[in-house]
């Protein structure tokens, strides 16, 4: 009333006229400034919205994570593969048991396979789609044939994805674009979710009406009203509550959307966008993840039946889920097969076909969590040189691994079988135990296991377990001295006795033997097969712990090696993937190979960002090596690997080395054949003693490993300057080949002994020295 | 001096084909896997571990001298492995891509081949040669070294090897390693 009496009394004579029409401006003044106002407000929200709207447009549109993919298996005539082995890589690449004849697809009778590849660009060069055909014999492929696709000697598989790196919601996207969906998926979409998509303008207020009026009439919500562009920006609230205010926004930001970007933007985004599913903790985003999720097929692959199941699945995932409601999902799906035949996009007798396939539906989902998590460990830390893990999250890049799927096999189950059987209580601070399989001569990595359980994503003892490594230090004490040819051989005899060190500070140390006996005099290679300790004491002081120490840092060891007495028994912590560093040059001749887990990162599109090359470079004596090699064979042998030998076949020729410490409290076997080397530890988490030792902890998972591998016995080419010599075992003098008890061994050429036995014994040498008594 | 311990090595090495010690040429002897896990059941009443326990150090013993007739002795060969049929096609396609002037795609290829016949000294030539087109000289030179190392009693393989190794020290300055390179070859 205040306020309606005022203009009465500041206009002291008003026109009875004029006083309504002057209210009325007023109010329109009013009016018209609270429009103003409401103007900028909605201005300023407009422009908060439209900020908020691309950012997250942009962000969503870009944020995929690397996907990480095994090694490709190549096949070809003499491919080392099992059968078994290549029918787990082929479940593992995402093929189905088959005819053989679709894509992605392979038909097995006995050792005979049939395989239709995907075909796949790697940065090299393109593989096309083939039909191959192969047979598996004595573990090894023959009779490979391309049957169908352009012929090659040689054919790489799509390397199957084995894990990702996510950003930290764990969100997943397999990124995809207009050109790779399958025919009639745009048609099936737009059918079923917005007809009217290219001619709306982010709304559709009559597609509102009509799905209102559609759901009055069924008393229920049959349709939504939403745009594609409504449902885009609807993803991007993190919450999913229903009010009008959030409409509201919802429709002024698909509006919004719709100015800034083009439908084919507009709809890729909403393709990759899209939630389809639930796997734990894990929330199954866009059409590309959902289509290997549900199928493990590209979506470009998928076939009608299988397009309007996931176009069907869009209205309700969980609802429709195929896994758990798979009669509502069949029912869902032949609606919108039925819905492509109303509208003319596909014929009846198509509809009828397609909606008599079975769901095909995968029994479990293609993408639990990393199933590798210790090899990605591995992955993540070398990645970590070279990328920022914000750009590993986001960039969808593509990283090629060296993991060897049917090695990493044979490692889980080996480590696996062998701590069940010995600690089957596997209780609570039990065993444990990890492993490392690399190429013998390209250093990479086929194959690691972090712990007793491989899919546990814990502790990674593969990489951080550093523990002493006893015994494994040996070849390289030996191979210090061995590379002083003038001093010392394979057969030179070392004292076997027992001595004490005492140091300025009045310290003493007695190093003993294993089993505390002492020999007397024993050849060298004797005294490194059987491990024993006087003798390598005796050989290191000799030649120098320096020189032992700077060897192993020669060969890849970056931290500081304690440079005392006790290090030539191995007190001397190591990681196994170290001293896997570390043994690939003893294995490989004496050429350092770093241990590599990747071969190339790809860009989204597979362009190269950074290769990872096979490197080599000599930094042992090549013929000292040897002479170890040797002895490490001997090991395998006749000394304290020979164990191994109950579970690998004789034919396989191995060297390798154990190694325990103190009370058990770490059993390690390091060793190599001619294609692999593999590094095993077992202990407790808490450095406890056990009752192992290297021999019977660590070894038996190894040689359960490498008997469980089809592959090459070891057998080094004799270096230049290296020659082989009948040597008899007692004296260590050159003898004949037909002696008994002979033995062949190598010398640096020059080194050899002086003195002959002939097999008749000593007769040799005591002639000569009844001449020099006459002379 | 060299050439005469080689021929040495090399006849040895003959002698030992007839005893199975060691093979000349072809593959190393393939194993193909076990057919089943290689060892025997646990004992259900003892300790796990099924080795007898009669010492504090049980897996350590004293041991026999081996009997010399029945023992297999440490294997060795005399010269590298032969190019399998996939690798050499593999580095078939490396040639061409080198004539092409593509050197990483070359690589690429050549690591195929080297992951298929990791102990043929050709694979690691090839991929020194692709390095002396990239103009990565010292990287060419350890490939030389490798594939050397490879080459055994193989008097061509040395050849070969030699003389690119010659080539490559010269490239890189260093005249006398050259020298020693050629004079290698020569005296093959």
């Amino acid at each position: 009333m205040a306020k309606s009496a005022k203009p009465r009394k500041n206009s002291k004579k008003p026109s009875p006229r004029k006083a309504p029409a002057a209210r009325r401006g007023r109010l329109w003044g009013i009016l018209g400034r609270l429009l103003l106002v409401g103007l900028v407000v909605l201005a300023g929200w407009m422009v908060y919205l439209d900020a908020v709207v691309t950012k997250r447009f942009e962000g969503r549109r870009f944020e995929v994570p690397s996907r990480v993919y095994a090694r490709p298996l190549e096949l070809y005539d003499g491919a080392s593969i099992s059968v078994g082995a290549l029918g787990r890589e082929l479940e593992l690449a995402g093929y189905r048991p088959g005819n053989g004849v679709e894509p992605g697809s392979y038909s097995r009778s006995g050792g005979r396979f049939v395989i239709s590849t995907r075909g796949f660009t790697f940065s090299d060069g393109a593989e096309p789609k083939r039909r191959l055909a192969l047979t598996i014999a004595g573990d090894r492929v023959t009779d490979f044939r391309v049957l169908s696709g352009e012929a090659s000697p040689i054919v790489r598989l799509e390397p199957a994805q084995i894990g990702g790196i996510y950003p930290a919601h764990k969100e997943d996207r397999i990124l995809i674009q207009l050109s790779e969906l399958p025919p009639l998926f745009e048609e099936a979409l737009l059918a079923v979710e917005d007809r009217n998509f290219y001619q709306h303008f982010g709304v559709a207020p009559m597609s509102i009406v009509r799905a209102m009026w559609v759901n009055l009439q069924a008393g229920r919500v049959v349709q939504g009203g939403s745009t594609l562009t409504q449902q885009l920006v609807k993803n991007f609230y993190l919450s999913q509550e229903q009010t009008l205010v959030r409409k509201g926004n919802e429709a002024l930001m698909s509006i919004l959307l719709e100015w800034h970007y083009d439908k084919q933007d507009i709809l890729e985004t909403y393709l990759n966008e899209v939630y389809l599913g639930q796997a734990g903790v894990r929330s199954i985003h866009g059409f590309g993840l959902a289509s290997q999720f549900y199928f493990r097929e590209p979506l470009s692959d998928l076939e009608l039946h299988q397009t309007a199941l996931l176009v069907g699945m869009v209205k309700g995932p969980s609802y429709y889920d195929p896994r758990r409601n798979p009669e509502r999902a069949l029912a869902r799906r032949n609606l919108v097969i039925d819905v492509l035949a109303s509208n003319g996009s596909i014929s009846e007798q198509d509809a009828i076909r397609a909606k008599a396939k079975p769901l095909g539906v995968t029994s479990r989902p293609s993408f639990s969590e990393n199933r590798y998590p210790a090899f990605i460990d591995l992955v993540r830390r070398h990645l970590a040189r070279d990328y920022r893990e914000e750009d590993l999250q986001s960039e969808g890049l593509r990283i090629f691994t060296t993991l060897n799927p049917a090695i990493q096999y044979a490692a889980e189950f080996s480590v696996k079988q062998t701590l069940d059987r010995l600690d089957p209580a596997n209780s609570e601070g039990g065993l444990q135990a990890a492993m490392v399989v690399s190429s013998r001569d390209s250093g990479e990595v086929l194959a690691l296991v972090g712990g007793r359980d491989p899919r546990f994503a814990g502790f990674n003892r593969a990489l951080d377990a550093s523990r002493p490594i006893g015994s494994l230090v040996k070849p390289f004490v030996y191979l210090a001295a061995l590379s002083q040819p003038d001093r010392y051989t394979l057969v030179s005899p070392i004292q076997d006795k027992s001595f004490a060190l005492v140091f300025d500070d009045g310290r003493r140390w007695e190093p003993k033997n294993y089993d505390g006996t002492e020999r007397g005099e024993v050849p060298l290679h004797v005294a490194l097969s059987r491990s024993y300790n006087l003798p390598t004491v005796r050989i290191g002081l000799d030649v120098g712990v320096d020189v032992v120490a700077e060897m192993l840092q020669e060969l890849g060891v970056s931290d500081t090696i304690p440079r005392y007495p006790s290090m030539l028994l191995g007190a001397l912590p190591m990681t196994p993937v170290t001293v896997a560093q570390v043994y690939q040059g003893l294995a490989t001749s004496g050429f350092n190979t770093p241990l590599r887990t990747i071969r190339q990162v790809t860009d989204a599109n597979g362009e190269p960002l950074s290769r990872y090359r096979l490197a080599v470079e000599q930094v042992l004596d090549p013929a000292a090596t040897h002479l170890v090699q040797y002895a490490m064979q001997e090991t395998m042998q006749e000394g304290t690997g020979r164990g191994a030998y109950r579970r690998v076949s004789r034919d396989l020729s191995l060297a390798g080395k154990t190694g325990t410490t103190d009370d058990g409290r770490d059993s390690w076997f390091a060793g190599f054949s001619g294609d692999l080397l593999a590094v095993t530890w077992v202990g407790r988490d808490d450095n406890g003693p056990t009752s192992l030792t290297g021999a019977s902890g660590a070894l038996p998972a190894w040689a359960d490993f490498m008997a469980s591998v089809p592959q090459h016995g070891l057998s080094p080419v004799i270096p230049d300057g290296v020659q082989y010599h009948w040597i008899d075992p007692e004296s260590g003098a050159l003898t004949d080949e037909y002696c008994a008890g002979a033995r062949l061994v190598p010398f640096i050429a020059g080194s050899e002994p002086r003195e002959t036995r002939s097999c008749a014994g000593n007769l040799q040498r005591r002639l000569r020295s009844w001449f020099e008594g006459l002379f | 001096m060299i050439k005469a311990n080689y021929t040495a090595g090399g006849l040895l090495a003959c002698a030992l084909i007839l005893s199975g010690c060691a093979t000349s040429s072809g593959t190393s002897i393939y194993v193909p896997s076990a057919p089943a896990p290689g060892f025997d059941p646990p004992p259900r009443t003892t300790t796990p571990e099924p080795a007898p326990v009669p010492t504090p150090q049980p897996t350590q013993p004293e041991v026999r001298p081996p009997e010399r007739d029945t023992a297999p002795a440490p294997s060795y060969r005399d010269q590298g492995e032969t190019l399998s049929g996939a690798a050499a096609s593999l580095i078939r396609q490396a040639d061409d891509l080198l004539a092409q002037g593509n050197v990483p795609a070359a690589i690429g290829q050549l690591e195929r081949a080297q992951r298929i016949s990791p102990r043929s000294p050709e694979v690691y030539f090839k991929l020194s040669e692709a390095y002396v087109r990239a103009n990565n000289l010292g990287t060419a030179e350890q490939f030389t070294l490798k594939g050397l190392s490879l080459a055994g009693s193989n008097t061509r393989m040395q050849r070969t090897g030699w003389l690119l190794l010659a080539d490559i020290r010269r490239a890189r300055g260093n005249l006398a390693g050259a020298d020693q390179a050629e004079a290698r070859a020569r005296a093959l």
